[in-house]
């Protein structure tokens, strides 16, 4: 026989090791993987191939195609992409109409359209009537073609920022709105795999025999390393497929900035599930059966719920105060403060701060939740009063 | 050796333990015996570490028990427990390793142990998946399979149909008599106790009431008594003789209480001239006699 080594300093290992391998094997695990990644590629795919770009348009016209001219320059102007076709009467341009060939028909001062005319359409061939008119009316009343131009010019007013703007503005809110969501999920969903893991070996008693080999705080440990670790993998493999997706179909523009923001939501997923993993244990822990496990948790959902709708907000204004108190508060800053760096919005001694905060609750936190989590564990039947686990362990 | 030194435990307003006190030395094996509630689970959880005293002394090998001793302990709670999805090498393999073992020995260790047990054929299956009587061998197997210093075990035999329970003895008697582990277990079955082990603890309402060897306990608690079966005798025969009591009247005699210095042969004697002397014994108190008497004062 071997001498066992002296002390139980590394059992955490072989528990994470356990909790880790369990899961990764659990078809729950596959199944929310597999969810996961057709949610994303489906938001991906959309984006790539239906949203964004440029809008085109093909505008028929009858008689000559002179006619549309003065609508197609002023598309040019406003980066709209429209052809003009011209139809050599009016039942050929219905008939290109009715095959879906062109978006609408211009017949003289009627514009025609199977079902409706596009809004954007509408707008350039109005505008382009309306100068053409005005043109008419100046060049009658013998205004020179220099003051002329300069009436008809379409963007009189100038457009600036007081900031240089950000090209990447619209992918950093998707990456942002993608990565809160993966957040909220992996933290909510990996927080609950805690609580029913402490709650399957004190449903089938298993705990006393772990408890006479080693101290509840290893247990404790190991089970949240192994179920983090497990998180992190998922979110990094989520991640990877998301990138490499998007460069494939160029959905995002900057795959850096995706890199550096899938990365960021690693760092932060850390963080969080730091935090809340000690209280998803102790909510396990202090009930004895799966079904009162829902309400054990109610208030750490309510609590998570609540910093994600703040930062689902932020992706909006991500400088509103009650984002900014989200983001540097320990129950929300692992959803809220990831919003406002991908975003530019966070200062960098407000990211410091909501880091020392987090990071040093967390310490308080574990100890406390360790020592609730010792003296719950072994109790069975009824739910367990905070205070009596407290003091049960002391 | 185990030492229980002057264990207290209260929960709220109830004690669990006042001054629980006893031994359990290299190699013999103890029946601790007590009532529902008498505080048998809380102290030896107590012994293993589960739960912590409010004040006294569980020692090991004469030091004050600490986790690294603990943990070459061998328990099997009253409550058993396994995970139930897990196969039933893993799961020893597992808990061996928690227990210090390398990965090697846990994996030749589980092995041994469910041969030793006869359920080598099921290490492949997941613990649900066994039949009671399996699942407990294996809940044995757990307890066992690191070798361990010590043996508690919570109500190991009940469950256990005849078989199992003399399996289990003599799993117990080899890990005490070849491997000089002290054995400490509970137990409701007190006839099994008696059969088994080498001495007894009994607890009441978290009191020792009686610890030794069971011959010690008669010795110490009862009192003596003789049943003498005499034909032909009326049923008044032993009246002139100071010192004889009446204790009960069984069929064909009857069962007498002898003062301290009253001669058994003399009650003989006078029995064979009161008519033919068809039986004469000893009473020897059975244990659950003897728990009730320890109970009852």
């Amino acid at each position: 026989m071997s001498e066992p080594a002296p002390t139980d300093r590394g059992a955490w290992l072989l528990v994470a090791r356990r909790d880790f391998r369990v899961r990764l094997r659990d078809k729950g695990f596959a199944i929310s993987t597999a969810i996961t990644l057709s949610v994303l590629s489906a938001f991906i795919l959309i984006r790539a191939y239906a949203g964004g770009g440029t809008p085109s348009y093909e505008l028929g016209v009858v008689g000559a195609a002179s006619a549309g001219a003065p609508a197609a320059a002023l598309a040019r102007q406003q980066g709209i992409d429209l052809t003009v076709r011209a139809f050599p009467d009016e039942a050929a341009g219905r008939g290109a109409l009715s095959d879906g060939d062109i978006d609408a028909l211009l017949e003289g001062e009627r514009l025609i359209g199977q079902r409706d005319v596009p809004a954007e359409l509408t707008d350039v061939v109005q505008a382009a009537a309306v100068a053409e008119r005005i043109r008419a009316a100046l060049d009658e009343a013998g205004l020179p073609p220099d003051r002329l131009a300069q009436a008809l010019d379409p963007r009189p007013v100038r457009v600036g920022t007081v900031e240089p703007p950000d090209p990447n503005r619209d992918s950093n809110a998707a990456v942002a709105f993608i990565g809160v969501i993966l957040l909220y999920g992996q933290l909510f969903g990996y927080g609950v795999w805690v609580a029913t893991g402490v709650i399957e070996e004190k449903a089938s008693r298993v705990v006393e025999i772990l408890l006479s080999a080693i101290s509840p705080r290893q247990l404790l440990a190991g089970k949240v390393v192994g179920i983090g670790t497990l998180g992190i993998v998922q979110l990094a493999f989520i991640a990877a497929f998301a990138i490499g997706l998007s460069m494939l179909t160029g959905a995002l523009s900057i795959p850096a900035s995706a890199v550096g923001a899938a990365a960021l939501v690693l760092a932060w997923f850390v963080l969080g599930f730091a935090f809340y993993a000690g209280l998803f244990a102790v909510s396990g822990a202090l009930v004895s059966r799966m079904e009162e496990l829902q309400n054990a948790m109610v208030p750490i959902n309510i609590v998570i719920l609540v910093s994600f709708f703040i930062s689902v907000g932020a992706l909006q204004d991500p400088d509103a105060p009650v984002v900014v108190i989200a983001s540097l508060l320990p129950f929300s800053a692992a959803l809220a403060m990831p919003v406002r760096i991908v975003l530019g919005a966070a200062t960098a001694p407000q990211i410091a701060a909501s880091v020392i905060i987090l990071v040093s609750s967390t310490l308080l936190l574990i100890p406390l939740a360790g020592r609730i989590y010792a003296g719950a564990v072994l109790r069975t039947g009824a739910r367990v009063r905070l205070r009596d686990a407290w003091r049960a362990a002391g | 050796m185990l030492e229980l030194i002057d264990l207290h435990r209260r929960f709220d307003d109830v004690v669990a333990l006042d001054g629980v006190t006893f031994t359990v030395p290299e190699g013999t094996i103890v029946g601790f015996v007590g009532a529902n509630g008498a505080g048998k689970t809380t102290a030896m959880r107590i012994a293993l570490g589960v739960l912590a005293a409010d004040s006294g002394e569980v020692r090991w090998n004469g030091r004050p028990v600490d986790a690294a001793a603990r943990r070459r302990f061998g328990y099997m709670p009253e409550e058993r427990g396994l995970y139930p999805k897990m196969k039933v090498h893993d799961q020893l393999v597992y808990l061996a390793r928690l227990h210090g073992l390398a990965r090697a020995d846990a994996e030749r260790r589980a092995d041994e142990i469910s041969e030793t047990l006869g359920v080598q054929g099921r290490a492949g299956d997941r613990v649900e998946t066994l039949s009671l009587g399996n699942q407990q061998r294996v809940q044995l197997a757990a307890a066992l399979v690191h070798e361990p210093e010590m043996l508690v075990l919570d109500e190991p035999f009940s469950g256990l149909d005849p078989v199992g329970v003399d399996a289990l003895a003599g799993v117990l008697r080899r890990q005490s008599e070849n491997h000089g582990v002290p054995v400490v277990f509970s137990s409701h079955q007190l006839d099994l106790v008696e059969r088994i082990c080498d001495a007894v603890v009994l607890i009441d309402r978290g009191r020792v009431m009686a610890a030794g060897t069971i011959d010690e306990l008669r010795a110490a608690r009862a009192r003596r008594l003789v049943r003498v079966e005499v034909a032909g005798a009326d049923g008044e025969w032993f009246a002139s003789l100071p010192g004889a009591r009446l204790d009960a009247t069984v069929p064909g005699g009857v069962v007498l209480e002898l003062a301290d210095d009253l001669d058994e042969q003399r009650v003989l004697d006078l029995a064979r001239g009161s008519g033919d002397v068809t039986h004469f014994s000893r009473v020897r108190p059975t244990l659950a006699e003897l728990f009730r008497e320890v109970v009852q004062t």
